[in-house]
């Protein structure tokens, strides 16, 4: 019922003082009547507050007052990268049981706390953290931060808990092996990573299987500790007696024995010249999901490649989107999406297109990357693409929340909330060669792992035209 | 690990904490009628420096004519098609290259068009909207385009994924006898490739009026700054006569609708629950809103304590009044309150409906506990003041609420009016209309693996 699903805006934030040009169409003029924009106003980062326990947890505060609303991100460092060997996804049930009872409050009665404060409890592992979050009314902020500490340092892990969310998880993991996106998703990391824990997406069955209420203690102690967490407080709230109160929530806080190994290592580019397609029978569309390692935040050549990708594939107006949509109708969501991890980054192209138009849209995505990687965009092209980007993380500051969790992502990333503002200025200094030289290195198609998601046989005879070898997912 | 007197101590702390001001907080909202009819509703918020803007019309699914299902929404794409004075493409390099972004949106009685972006883009923004509420380029090749796109969008959300929103889609279609709202509001690929660019034009005549519109505009802006650009921008665009009042009403329901769907994509079964609804603006659809959330809102609501924790018949459970296309607040004709359950592998039908059922009695006949009444208010609140967060989000929400009513008094008052629902009127209203007789069930089974 949309005009558009689009993916979600990479995280960052603004500091833009910028003096607005007009932006002109590629080729049209713009109408003559049309206003010009005004001039673009300095958009503060939001000012932060560090503060590092004397356990080591590390705490930021971000007071704004108005709005009646405060959120609240816990992240703990490493996430499928601190999990151990055999187990694969083994984060995905300790966040789906951290949140199950405490030694003072069993699971509906945590639940029940949270709601009456105004908020849910959320858990949510990814590749480098686990996430706790809420967000809440004002006047009930402490009720939520003192439910966040008991659920950090005092969660047991019920037997009779866990077996529902060992049994849940898995029927979850037969709900999404139906969903295209889930299936392309698997397989994509999955090919690019190997056995870098970067390759989960969701736990494995048999971690499901194996891991115990025990397990899950053992690994909740390694795990979630003072040295290893940060907490972020966005909102309406006095910044003294929030400090007070996190210390009092927070501050006896120890680990104890020792922590999880966290793997950090560097994965490396893994170039696959094939078609991984997983089967899916009934499918009516071939579901694309085309990508490669590209740069983390804290690579130089992050700021080039976002704006890359803006006029790529990640704006509306990019050139993806006006071809194979907008020209040729081939999709109704295609676009791309720079999703930066700790250690790297992941660039991916994603259409779901019908059956008989399988090979020709992929032949376009092909020649749209390739045409990234061979020619250099105009200044016009660039300055849209690079306000895009300027005013998109400017508007993410509007949300609470969203300020909560891109100050936790930084953290993750071991940068300091004063990245948010760096970030804008190095958007602002990007240059046209600077946007190629990241075209060339990241977007030639060839470089690309093809993931399909739908009938064999339609991805096997549009896509034979190719040349490429045909590999089943794994 | 545990420690003890850790609530005590913070008690002395929460006095410190609790703003004096975040119990009674109002959404700021002034309001003017342009000479045309068109209805403006500004609300200030100067903590960024950006906006959000809203033109919703007064038009959505239950209005589009029979044999062209799914039209309102394919119409919705052509506004984003260009105009003789703003080419396709234009909107988006404009709004875009402003430091924006932009959507529409089609629902059973409105469709709206909203984009964000930093207060710089202001005018170009004004003018974009104002343009093409004048007058579009009704290309017959765009329009042959956008079908094809809004087909490629069925496919992917109804036709090629699991479940194929049968509880959006399906559910009103059986529980609903008239062809307003009883009809696929996402369309028949034989409708959507019936069209033509003869009804785009007769529609945007129809329905594109800025007296079947309101505009609203949220965030670094004042309103008497907004009411003159709006003036400069929008009062020399015609008014037109007033588009038909739809009927809507449904005869009452006198038994349970039941039935079976196969699903070739899904995995595992899922059941979709829906009752009729009291009307829009009575105080039933208040307590109705409440009844709702108790059932759905969250882990602590009842539906997810009893069917996915206590009987585990169930893996997820989503729902409310007006659930999914809307907030409980927001409809403007015939609704139901939906439950869409994802089953367990193998679980059968009766053993699912047995278990919400048992739910639902435990709610008709005690009714709420205090405790747990003051806890879905207190939730509530802060769900409607998250929707009015956001500049883009509070803007749509303002126009919805000056399209329904004439005036946005709605966004403001429903803290209230949630804080005065009484747990006996709960109980009455679920003793009332969460009845069999009152419901449609359909259960959607993998096909051919009904016994995994």
């Amino acid at each position: 019922m949309n005009r558009l699903q689009r993916f979600a805006a990479p995280a960052g934030m603004a500091l833009a003082c910028l003096t607005v040009p007009a932006v002109s169409a590629e080729r049209k003029p713009l109408p003559k009547e049309l206003p010009a924009y005004g001039v673009m106003k300095p958009v503060k980062a939001p000012a932060v507050k560090q503060l590092t326990l004397d356990n080591g947890m590390t705490v930021w505060l971000s007071p704004s007052a108005g709005f009646p609303k405060v959120a609240f991100t816990l992240a703990v460092r490493g996430g499928y990268t601190a999990d151990p060997k055999d187990r694969p996804g083994l984060a995905d049930l300790l966040s789906a049981t951290v949140t199950q009872g405490t030694a003072s409050r069993n699971a509906r009665q945590l639940a029940e706390d949270v709601s009456a404060a105004g908020g849910d409890l959320n858990a949510e592992s990814t590749s480098d953290a686990i996430a706790v979050e809420t967000s809440v009314l004002s006047e009930k902020a402490v009720n939520a931060l003192n439910l966040l500490a008991d659920v950090m340092r005092n969660a047991t892990f019920s037997d009779a808990e866990v077996e529902i969310a060992k049994n849940n998880l898995s029927s979850a993991l037969d709900a999404n092996e139906a969903d295209p996106s889930f299936l392309g998703r698997r397989a994509l990391y999955r090919a690019l990573f190997g056995d870098h824990p970067y390759a989960v997406t969701a736990p494995a069955r048999d971690t499901l299987t194996k891991t115990t209420a025990a397990d899950l203690r053992k690994e909740y102690t390694r795990r979630f500790r003072p040295e290893r967490t940060l907490l972020v407080v966005t909102g309406d709230f006095p910044e003294d007696a929030m400090e007070a109160a996190v210390r009092a929530a927070f501050g006896s806080w120890k680990g104890v024995g020792e922590a999880a190994p966290i793997n950090s290592e560097k994965p490396q580019v893994s170039i696959s010249k094939t078609i991984v397609y997983v089967p899916r029978a009934n499918s009516v569309q071939t579901a694309f999901l085309i990508g490669t390692l590209g740069p983390g935040r804290k690579e130089p050549d992050y700021a080039a490649t976002r704006i890359a990708d803006a006029i790529y594939g990640a704006m509306f107006g990019s050139r993806l989107v006006a071809n194979i949509r907008e020209d040729k109708g081939y999709t109704y969501s295609p676009g791309s999406r720079l999703a930066p991890k700790r250690e790297a980054g992941v660039l991916a192209t994603r259409a779901d297109v019908r059956n008989e138009v399988t090979g020709a849209s992929f032949n376009e995505i092909s020649y749209e990357l390739n045409r990234m990687a061979t020619t250099k965009p105009d200044e016009q092209e660039l300055e849209g693409a690079r306000r895009y980007i300027l005013g998109s993380t400017a508007l993410q500051l509007q949300s609470r929340q969203a300020v909560s969790r891109s100050l936790a992502n930084l953290w993750i990333d071991s940068l300091p909330p004063e990245e948010l503002g760096r970030q804008t200025e190095k958007i602002a200094a990007v240059k046209p060669e600077d946007v190629e030289a990241a075209g060339r290195k990241y977007y030639p198609a060839w470089r690309m792992t093809v993931v399909t998601v739908g009938e064999e046989k339609v991805i096997r005879e549009e896509l034979a035209p190719f040349g490429l070898e045909f590999r089943k997912a794994p | 690990m545990l420690i003890k007197n850790y609530k005590i101590l913070l008690w002395g702390l929460a006095a410190a904490l609790t703003p004096a001001f975040a119990q009674t907080w109002k959404v700021p909202a002034v309001t003017k009628t342009l000479k045309n009819g068109l209805k403006i509703v500004v609300s200030e918020d100067h903590s960024a420096p950006t906006f959000g803007i809203c033109v919703a019309y007064g038009i959505g699914f239950r209005l589009e004519p029979e044999g062209r299902t799914g039209f309102a929404h394919l119409f919705e794409h052509m506004m984003f098609e260009g105009t003789p004075n703003a080419p396709k493409g234009t909107l988006d390099k404009v709004i875009e290259g402003g430091g924006g972004n932009n959507n529409g949106d089609t629902r059973y009685d409105f469709t709206e068009y909203i984009e964000t972006a930093p207060v710089s883009a202001l005018d170009p923004i004004l003018w974009i909207e104002a343009d093409r509420m004048k007058t579009l380029d009704f290309s017959p090749a765009n329009l042959e385009n956008q079908r094809k796109v809004v087909e490629e969008e069925v496919r992917v959300n109804v036709l090629n994924q699991p479940y194929g929103l049968f509880f959006a889609i399906d559910l009103p279609g059986k529980a609903f006898d008239t062809y307003p709202n009883a009809h696929n509001f996402y369309g028949e690929f034989k409708d959507l490739d019936a069209a033509k660019i003869g009804d785009v034009q007769t529609f945007y005549e129809q329905y594109y009026s800025p007296n079947n519109a309101v505009l609203a505009i949220v965030g670094d802006v004042n309103p008497e700054e907004i009411f003159a650009k709006a003036e400069k921008y929008f009062a020399a665009i015609p008014s037109r006569p007033s588009p038909p009042k739809a009927k809507l009403d449904e005869a009452p329901q006198t038994a349970e609708r039941r039935a079976t769907q196969k699903d070739k994509l899904a995995n595992i079964p899922a059941l979709a629950v829906g009752y009729r609804m009291p009307a829009r603006g009575t105080r039933e659809a208040v307590v109705a809103a409440v009844t709702g959330e108790l059932l759905h809102n969250g882990q602590a609501s009842r539906l997810y304590q009893y069917l996915v924790k206590e009987k585990q018949k169930a893996v997820s459970v989503d729902g409310g009044v007006n659930w999914p296309l809307g907030n409980p607040f927001e409809f403007n004709g015939p609704t139901l309150m939906t439950s869409f359950v994802v089953a367990p592998p193998g679980t059968d039908e009766a053993a699912v409906v047995s278990a919400y059922d048992a739910a639902i009695r435990d709610l008709t006949e005690k009714g709420p506990t205090s405790q747990e009444l003051e806890r879905i208010r207190a939730k509530m609140r802060s769900d409607w003041f998250g929707q009015l967060e956001i500049p883009i989000s509070r803007a749509s929400v303002l126009a919805h609420a000056v399209l329904f009513d004439g005036n946005p008094q709605m966004v403001s008052s429903i803290p209230d009016q949630i804080a005065t629902v009484t747990a006996d009127e709960v109980r009455k209203l679920a003793a009332k209309y969460l009845v069999s007789g009152n419901r449609t069930i359909i259960w959607r089974v993998p096909e051919g693996k009904e016994k995994k």
